[in-house]
């Protein structure tokens, strides 16, 4: 069997904005990770791991985007190019894979795991458009089919949730998916079950195992008809919008 | 080749490495991390009568070498153990120990009755969790009531009794002693030490303010784990399984220096979830390399080692 511990070699690492940074590595162990499912790294002198979203997986390349913000991320953003870096995975669950008409929608840094998930999305042929909201123009990482910025320096201006009417009028999704603050994923969810449109969201969490066992990250959720507790480690980090207890 | 096994008891273990309740499931499941089998004890999650939903709120929090937990005791109940875990151990020859909890001595006398009907060659009493705010804590830093608990549980139990110390006490000795006399078998210490984290956020000219009181773990507490199980080895003669910060060979090294005679392994199984099976070799190597052939021969001349 497999197992889900990893040594890999940065392969590039470049600091896209004041605050983001982009990482790249591969380790011959890691055969296939999909989206939603994340890698936790082990960041020298801390006692926890550190969970990623995978922002892209090819050719056996992980591709991690992540905001400076912690020690952790302090640690990650020091390596160099060559260095060797720790990593577990896949760990957690997936997004749907399938040619539904999906609408992502990401906001800060949340946009990362969408990235990976449009791109197998329309592997399988499925029409998607990609919508994300930022605070400024030098947040914006990428290229979407929608931006808002809070003060309006790019694209509309405005909360990216001021315009989901308007986002699931034009496009008409079957599937809404999103990835960002847990705030923004509440009105998410609730705005797509008003639609009665299929939804999932991927949460975050302090983690420690990363493998659902010492119960560190556990939401409350709504299954089988009454509320239980999911961890999000393994359980999730995907959820169905609806099924979250706020 | 060297011998690593060792007895609790009539419990026989491969090698002196265990892994901390809590820390490591119930079963199998770091088997995506390693091979369970070969770790010398899996402890299982603290089990109650009933199963549990645990703490509200934020339940962890990283502190500087270390971090605090407040789980809450979260676990499937001892019915469902049975069922769906208990086969799992069995079918793949995990060594394990059933760690069990409850708020009333009937609950671990009823879970210690079912361990023995189930044939469980091993169980640690948890008296000491200081997460729930009913029961658990007092028995383990009282010596009447954790005398009393471990004597009840003694007659309704024939297999290793594992008593686990909290190290929220004014006397180590006066509960090991506690223990010893109510005819535990093994004393493991330590559980977490009792401590609070506090996040603040400056918004907007306001203070916001996040804490997490629960139990410390991880390297800040060896020191506090290296001299509990110092002070309580002067004083019984049961064996003591020291856990606390463990992350290398030469924490182990310290730990049977001061009288251990097995280890636990916990929060660094979630720094490196290898890391158990990794300590088992490293332990061989050195006792191969350094020509001890069983663990009594290495245990004894640490124990034996001068001051400098």
């Amino acid at each position: 069997m497999q197992k889900k511990n990893h040594t890999g070699k940065i392969g590039a690492i470049t600091q896209i904005n004041k605050q983001v940074y982009s990482i790249e590595f591969s380790s011959p162990t890691l055969k296939s990770i999909n989206p939603g499912q994340y890698i936790s790294i082990l960041c020298e002198g801390l006692t926890l791991r550190r969970p990623f979203s995978v922002a892209d997986f090819d050719n056996g390349v992980l591709k991690v985007l992540f905001k400076q913000k912690g020690k952790g991320t302090e640690y990650i953003s020091g390596l160099k190019v060559g260095d060797s870096i720790e990593f577990s995975a896949p760990l957690g669950n997936t997004f749907t894979i399938d040619d539904k008409k999906t609408l992502l929608i990401g906001a800060g840094i949340g946009v990362a795991p969408l990235f990976y998930l449009n791109k197998k999305l329309k592997e399988e042929g499925a029409e998607t458009f990609l919508a994300a909201g930022f605070l400024s123009k030098e947040d914006v990482l990428g290229d979407f089919d929608f931006v808002s910025t809070d003060d309006g320096t790019f694209g509309e201006k405005g909360s990216i949730c001021d315009y989901l009417e308007t986002l699931i009028k034009d496009f008409v999704p079957d599937r809404i998916v999103s990835c960002a603050p847990s705030a923004v994923l509440r009105i998410i969810s609730s705005v797509a079950k008003s639609h009665k449109i299929d939804c999932e969201i991927a949460m975050e969490k302090v983690m420690a195992c990363g493998i659902g066992i010492c119960r560190g990250c556990v939401i409350e959720v709504r299954r089988d008809g009454k509320v239980q507790n999911a961890t999000v480690c393994k359980d999730g980090p995907v959820f169905k919008g609806e099924e979250v207890v706020w | 080749m060297v011998d690593l096994s060792l007895k609790l008891n009539e419990f026989e273990l491969d090698n002196p490495i265990i892994t901390a309740s809590g820390t490591y499931g119930y079963s199998n499941e770091f088997e995506v991390f390693c091979d369970v089998q070969k770790i010398g004890a899996v402890v299982t999650k603290g089990i109650t009568k009933e199963p549990r939903l645990g703490n509200d709120g934020q339940r962890i929090f990283e502190t500087s070498s270390g971090m605090i937990n407040r789980i809450g005791l979260e676990n499937v109940g001892i019915q469902t153990f049975l069922k769906e875990k208990l086969p799992i151990l069995q079918e793949q020859g995990i060594n394990f120990i059933l760690n069990i909890a409850g708020s009333a001595i009937d609950d671990y006398v009823e879970l210690a009755k079912i361990a023995d009907k189930n044939k469980i060659k091993a169980i640690e009493l948890n008296v000491s969790c200081p997460n729930v705010h009913s029961g658990c804590i007092e028995f383990g830093v009282n010596k009447d009531s954790l005398y009393k608990l471990v004597s009840k549980v003694r007659d309704s139990y024939s297999g290793c009794l594992i008593v686990k110390l909290s190290p929220n006490v004014t006397s180590p000795e006066e509960v090991a002693l506690a223990a010893e006399n109510a005819d535990a078998d093994a004393i493991s210490a330590i559980n977490t030490v009792r401590g609070m984290g506090v996040k603040l956020d400056f918004v907007n000219g306001q203070f916001k303010k996040t804490t997490v009181a629960g139990g410390l773990s991880g390297k800040a507490i060896k020191p506090v784990a290296l001299s509990f199980v110092d002070r309580i080895h002067k004083v019984v003669d049961i064996p003591i399984i020291a856990m606390g910060g463990i992350y290398t060979l030469v924490d182990i090294l310290e730990f049977f220096s001061v009288g251990a005679r097995a280890v636990q392994i916990g929060t660094a199984n979630f720094t490196h979830p290898d890391i158990a099976q990794k300590l088992i070799i490293e332990l061989e190597e050195f006792m191969q390399k350094h020509k001890f052939s069983t663990l009594d021969e290495l245990q004894n001349k640490l124990k034996e080692a001068e001051y400098v």
